[in-house]
């Protein structure tokens, strides 16, 4: 089934990505708003505790996880990040929570030295998913911005996040996309289940000089360095 | 699919393109998860009549368990009962239908007996920016309010009743007091509402016998992705400004070639699986 179509369906996408379509997406000069960049506390106290041992039995009993379901002892939520650094490419940018902006777009921050992280997604702390940092490639205001640089960065190029906790954690990158609006997978980008990651998000590729906008996303996606 | 792959992804990124979305895992099954809501008393459940949980104590939540749909029979014994035949409570059927997430509760009726109730969680979809909030209670005392911020959010609420709302995510300071009045029976206590994220509190224990506490549970995956990020207004690092044409050119040379030669390999190895049919 379908594989001929999917083969020829990458050609011609590719075909068309050289040929460089000009598909309407969103990348907008109006500023954006940030939706109450608010941290929230999670229970300070009391570490998640592991699973109950199953005790000894003569008979052969399906192993299910078990917790206290004490209010207590639920874990605690992890702190966010709170600076960015890429020492190879020169970035070293402050980081704050952010949400939607009116339009369920990921907010952004104006000021240049400010990056957003989906505050309701995971942390760099959280047991799975994908971390998003994001900020504006360039400004009218400013000039190029430090994310600009992200389009140099190689496999392997480090990344250090760190956490409002004062906890740093490197990661290396993995890949680098440019990706056309449209066809970003947000949920991918966004994904909250799956391994520990940390996605860079700004805008790259063309740009349409009469809607204000880029037409793609440069996406980076590293992981962490044990 | 129109991506310019430019740096350490190749294969597997194109090979992912071809890929089926995997199988709904909740085909077909059903999502238990069990708390234990009885005071002073360790137990044995049994799923079908073969113990499941053993000596599983008060105030612990197990699961999740994915179970085929259909019904279930649950039975709870005493924790040193050799099999389900003489139950502390139940045996109770449980109709699990496809793709539902629930949760079955031990806990005291109103009146202080044990008793058990299946609940059904709420897992649909939760607006960005929200988290949502059900209360349930399962524990032997009167009707009661759930005050937030000192505010009424929840009224009348009964054995076993349960109300949700969803409301901006973070945390709540809830007090449970009886209907009608502030005074705390249970908190204030501060419960975390997580954004895309079901949390359930159970109000268990007995009034009488002062040992009223909170239970949660949280159920996530409800959440939505944001659909875009809008990172740039002045086109200053765009792949058409004029002093990046020559790079870019070359990155989609690039792109491409590598890109052709897995296609080729794609198609090769379509050609292959047919020939072998």
């Amino acid at each position: 089934m379908g594989r001929t179509a999917v083969a020829a369906g990458v050609f011609g996408s590719l075909v068309a990505a050289s040929a460089v379509l000009g598909l309407m997406v969103a990348c907008t000069a109006a500023p954006e708003r940030i939706d109450g960049a608010r941290i929230t506390a999670g229970p300070t106290d009391a570490p998640r505790p592991g699973d109950v041992a199953p005790a000894a039995s003569p008979v052969a009993v399906p192993h299910i996880p078990r917790r206290s379901a004490a209010l207590d002892e639920q874990p605690a939520s992890p702190a966010p990040p709170a600076r960015l650094e890429v020492a190879a490419l020169g970035i070293d940018v402050v980081v704050r929570p952010a949400g939607l902006d009116a339009q369920g777009r990921m907010a952004l921050f104006d000021d240049p030295a400010v990056a957003a992280w989906y505050r309701w997604g995971p942390a760099p702390g959280s047991a799975a998913g994908s971390t998003v940092i994001a900020a504006h490639v360039d400004s009218l205001t400013y000039d190029l911005l430090p994310f600009a640089r992200l389009r140099d960065a190689a496999p392997g190029t480090e990344v250090v996040v760190t956490d409002a906790a004062g906890a740093r954690r490197a990661y290396a990158v993995q890949s680098l996309e440019v990706i056309e609006k449209a066809e970003v997978d947000w949920n991918v980008a966004f994904d909250r289940a799956g391994p520990p990651r940390l996605t860079l998000v700004t805008c790259g590729g063309e740009f349409d000089t009469e809607n204000r906008r880029y037409l793609s996303n440069l996406v980076v996606t590293a992981t962490p360095i044990d | 699919m129109n991506r310019i792959v430019i740096a350490g992804i190749g294969a597997g990124a194109l090979v992912a393109l071809g890929a089926v979305a995997p199988a709904n895992a909740s085909e077909g099954t059903a999502t238990l998860s069990v708390l234990h809501g009885v005071p002073d008393l360790t137990v044995d459940v049994y799923v079908n009549g073969e113990l499941t949980l053993d000596d599983f104590a008060p105030g612990e939540l197990a699961g999740p368990l994915e179970l085929p749909a259909g019904t279930h029979s649950v039975a709870i014994t005493a924790a040193d009962a050799a099999d389900a035949s003489s139950p502390a409570i139940g045996p109770v059927d449980l109709p699990l239908d496809a793709g539902a997430n629930y949760t079955a509760v031990a806990h005291l009726d109103a009146a202080g007996d044990p008793t058990a109730t299946l609940f059904t969680n709420d897992v649909s979809e939760i607006p960005a920016g929200q988290g949502r909030l059900t209360v349930r209670h399962v524990a032997a005392a009167p009707a009661v309010d759930v005050l937030a911020g000192g505010q009424p959010v929840i009224t009348d609420l009964a054995n076993p009743a349960e109300q949700t709302l969803d409301l901006p995510a973070g945390t709540v300071s809830a007090t449970v007091a009886a209907t009608g009045t502030t005074e705390p029976v249970l908190g204030p206590a501060d419960v975390t509402v997580s954004e895309g994220t079901l949390t359930i509190a159970y109000a268990w224990g007995s009034l009488e016998d002062d040992n009223l506490a909170l239970a949660v549970q949280t159920v996530t995956g409800m959440h939505s992705s944001p659909n875009g990020v809008p990172a740039g207004s002045a086109g200053l690092a765009a792949t058409n400004a004029p002093e990046q044409q020559a790079p870019v050119w070359a990155a989609i040379g690039l792109g491409s070639l590598a890109a052709l030669a897995l296609v080729g390999a794609t198609a090769r190895r379509t050609i292959t699986l047919r020939s072998e049919r």
